[in-house]
């Protein structure tokens, strides 16, 4: 076993919090081949749990660094670092067959994808992981064979199981009228204020439904321009004009729809001047507002107009504290005004970015202003920066935990035990108080027969795309040779073609103009080397994933048609339950069907417990789906092998 | 984009192409380069006949988002299938979405209002609202509008 750890290949992907901890388990574990892809740079907030970073490190390449910091008590550990994108093409297939084993510790779920579906084409074991706060998993994905082929052991791949999100969408109405929770005011802020007042103006928000759509004959008609700024209209008079709009006049009119407060609490309209404290009775549409309160202080200072933070004009250091209703209206005032004059230039096509000290405080000061006026509770700027930037602080013990979780399920495969591969999945609470256990291992699921990246048939399509236009690769190679009858073509840079029923004259009439296109020129990147066709029939049940190999040498004789198509055609009859594998490699692209289904594997219908595998947990108990609590029950049923933690 | 999110919505496109209620419109909208957003659909949605809201094509952006089916699309109209917290499931398909809008044109939900303007004449001057939506529904029949 020693042995077998140290001269296992093992591929690292991602240094970062379980990247760094991974990597120092890995090599105090025994393991000495170790090749590591990282494409960030370290930034001083990685410091407090990337224990392998110091601050000298700051803007260097994680991999490497990592590499170093790992030689320098390892020296025997033979570590290559790639500082690069893994979704870069010199990480391809033949790259990922170099290892044994894939281990991912990854931030994001578009990367988590593709290593997924590398390791399934390359079909290289992948050891999955992610943490979230206290919480985190990590899972294992395989299709194991024997010598002859045959599937031994199979576990769903990444893909197989729905991602719950934790990104919730809100309803309009929520939002718009009657807010309840600080996140109401929160995505009214930054969603529909900021976008309004400093994104693209053809961005219509629902702000402007209030007046705008609401037709004519009232005189109450106004431009799409109320929320932009007025020929010369100094940047104050504007802050305070849109002050009154969306906190004044905006809430006044909510309020008038009686049906809404007959259950709720109304919110009471703000008024800037009484905030201010100055009872000028020029507050009103103009110049009045702007010379008005301490604002004008230091609106009137000018240079520091700087655009990078109101707080820093107003003197505002602490971010924990809750700001007041008056510091608020500051800070909302002064935010905009920055805005205004300290970079005119992006006003009009910014976008909220949660590392944007001003738009953080400009959302923080807009967000408690309306909660104050519907008496919900408000945010210090640094919580408001949380929840405005999706932000959960990641806990170093966490990522240490799932390092070492990652390592034990590697070398379980190592000793040639799949049989007692786990996913593990860490709570942040005892669910059950009984067992009183925060690791909850079940054993891994099973493929789902609808999977995108794993269920669907591969076939391999060996053809000239510079030369080979839609139509004749829907006529020769999707009708003659796998008998579809109204082929819909898909890519993964968003081209269609369509044909068959249930389509209009005028999308008829595109889908046959697109047909003369050769394939590598389509709309949407191409349909050239490397790509895939996802390829579905409207009639036929049936769905096949064509991975492209482009070829620009023929020989008519030995392939008259001009293309090669590799890998089990699946049978033309339902193929739901069907999932089919592809042998062929593309060096040996000859392998065309010839009904060699030694590689055919029939998977059964996903259970239950499948869904339920997913860390996130605590989302589903708030979710609406009434199965959700006999998935968990049924998950901690099956959690034969726990770990207690006390 | 999410695989499930993408898989579904190829699954909703092959469905309303086998059967959809006559009149409605919904699908993928195809950028100018030729490509074709899956999260985005152009739908429209005929005004009932024998209401004021005959005649008219009522145009409706549905926003899906990669958490779909997880999350409902983002429409601008509340209403209880799509939100999150009420009556969304997975399950809603959008054909449902799209006859629920529908419906709901001519049996507003006074209790849970979207717009202060519509809401108010409504509740207060039935004549002039028949009004306003008829002549909504002059604008929305026009050329421009119904054909995309």
């Amino acid at each position: 076993m020693k042995e077998k750890i140290k001269s296992a290949k093992v591929l690292c992907v991602g240094a970062g919090g379980i990247g760094c901890e991974l990597l120092k388990t890995l090599v105090l574990s025994g393991f000495e081949d170790i090749e590591l892809i990282d494409m960030d740079t370290i930034e001083t907030s990685n410091l407090n749990r990337q224990f392998l970073f110091r601050r000298k490190h700051v803007g260097e390449s994680k991999a490497k660094v990592a590499a170093d910091s790992v030689r320098a008590f390892r020296p025997n550990a033979k570590i290559v670092a790639h500082q690069g994108n893994v979704k870069e093409s010199k990480f391809d297939k033949e790259f990922f067959q170099k290892f044994l084993l894939v281990l991912n510790g990854l931030d994001n779920v578009e990367a988590r994808r593709h290593v997924n579906r590398l390791c399934l084409s390359a079909g290289i074991p992948l050891i999955e992981s992610g943490t979230e706060g206290y919480l985190g998993q990590v899972t294992v994905h395989y299709r194991l064979k024997n010598a002859a082929g045959e599937a031994t052991h199979v576990t769903e791949c990444f893909e197989c199981a729905p991602k719950q999100s934790r990104n919730k969408t809100y309803p309009v109405c929520t939002i718009r009228n009657t807010p309840d929770k600080p996140i109401h005011c929160i995505v009214w802020a930054k969603e529909l204020l900021f976008a309004r007042l400093f994104g693209r103006p053809d961005q219509v928000t629902d702000l402007d439904e209030n007046k705008n759509k609401e037709g004519e004959g009232d005189g109450k008609e106004e431009g799409p321009s109320v929320f932009l700024r007025q020929d010369g209209e100094s940047a104050d008079a504007y802050a305070a004009r849109i002050f009154k709009r969306v906190f004044t006049e905006d809430i006044e009119n909510v309020l008038k729809m009686e049906d809404l407060w007959k259950n709720r609490d109304p919110p009471t309209p703000l008024r800037l001047d009484s905030i201010l404290g100055q009872s000028s009775s020029a507050a009103s549409d103009t110049h009045g507002a702007a010379s008005n309160g301490t604002a004008a202080a230091h609106s009137n200072g000018g240079l520091q107009a700087a655009g990078d933070s109101a707080c820093k004009a107003l003197g505002l250091t602490d971010s924990h504290r809750v700001w007041n209703l008056r510091e608020n209206a500051q800070v909302f005032l002064e935010s905009i005004r920055q805005f205004l004059e300290g970079r005119p230039g992006e006003v009009g096509e910014a976008v909220f970015d949660k590392e944007d000290d001003l738009a953080v405080e400009f959302v923080t000061a807009a967000s408690n202003l309306r909660a104050a006026a519907y008496g919900i509770p408000q945010q210090s700027l640094f919580n408001a920066k949380g929840i405005a930037g999706n932000i959960i602080h990641a806990i170093a013990t966490t990522n240490a935990i799932v390092g070492g979780l990652i390592v034990i399920e590697a070398m379980k495969l190592l000793a040639g035990a799949p049989e007692h591969s786990k996913a593990t999945f860490i709570l942040k609470h005892i669910t059950n108080p009984k067992m009183k256990r925060l690791l909850n291992a079940v054993s891994p699921g099973e493929p789902s027969p609808k999977c995108a990246a794993c269920g669907t048939a591969r076939l391999e399509l060996v053809i000239d795309t510079h030369t080979t236009s839609l139509g004749q690769l829907i006529d020769k190679v999707l009708k003659k040779r796998l008998s579809l009858v109204e082929p819909t073509v898909r890519t993964d840079g968003g081209f269609e073609y369509e044909e068959g029923e249930g389509l209009d004259e005028d999308e008829v009439e595109a889908n046959r103009g697109r047909l003369p296109l050769m394939l590598d020129a389509l709309p949407g990147g191409g349909l050239g080397h490397g790509m895939t066709a996802h390829v579905e029939d409207q009639v036929q049940e049936f769905k096949v994933a064509i991975e492209i190999t482009h070829k620009d040498d023929w020989d008519e004789e030995a392939h008259p048609e001009g293309f090669i198509l590799g890998g089990s055609v699946p049978p033309s009859a339902p193929t739901a339950n069907g999932d089919t594998s592809v042998a062929a490699g593309p060096s040996a692209p000859a392998a065309v069907s010839d009904g060699d289904d030694d590689d055919l594997i029939i998977v059964e219908a996903p259970t239950l417990a499948q869904q339920q595998r997913d860390a996130k947990g605590k989302q589903k108990r708030e979710n609406e789906d009434e199965e959700a609590p006999r998935k968990r029950q049924r998950a901690v049923q099956q959690s034969d092998n726990v770990i207690e933690l006390d | 984009m999410s695989g499930v999110a993408q898989q579904r919505l190829q699954q909703e496109r092959k469905a309303w192409r086998k059967d959809h209620p006559f009149g409605f419109v919904a699908k993928p909208r195809t950028l100018p380069d030729g490509s074709v957003d899956m999260l985005h659909w152009d739908c429209r949605i005929p005004g009932k006949a024998n209401t004021i809201w005959e005649g008219g094509v009522y145009p409706l952006e549905l926003k899906f988002s990669s958490d779909y089916p997880s999350n409902p699309p983002i429409a601008m109209v509340c209403l209880s299938i799509i939100n999150p917290d009420q009556g969304w499931r997975p399950s809603v398909t959008v054909k449902q979405i799209l006859m629920g809008i529908s419906e709901l044109l001519n049996n507003p939900n006074n209790s849970d209002p979207a717009q202060t303007y519509g809401y108010e004449v409504f509740r207060k001057d039935k004549a002039k609202y028949a009004r306003l939506v008829k002549e909504q529904a002059r604008k929305y029949s026009d050329e421009k509008y119904s054909t995309l």
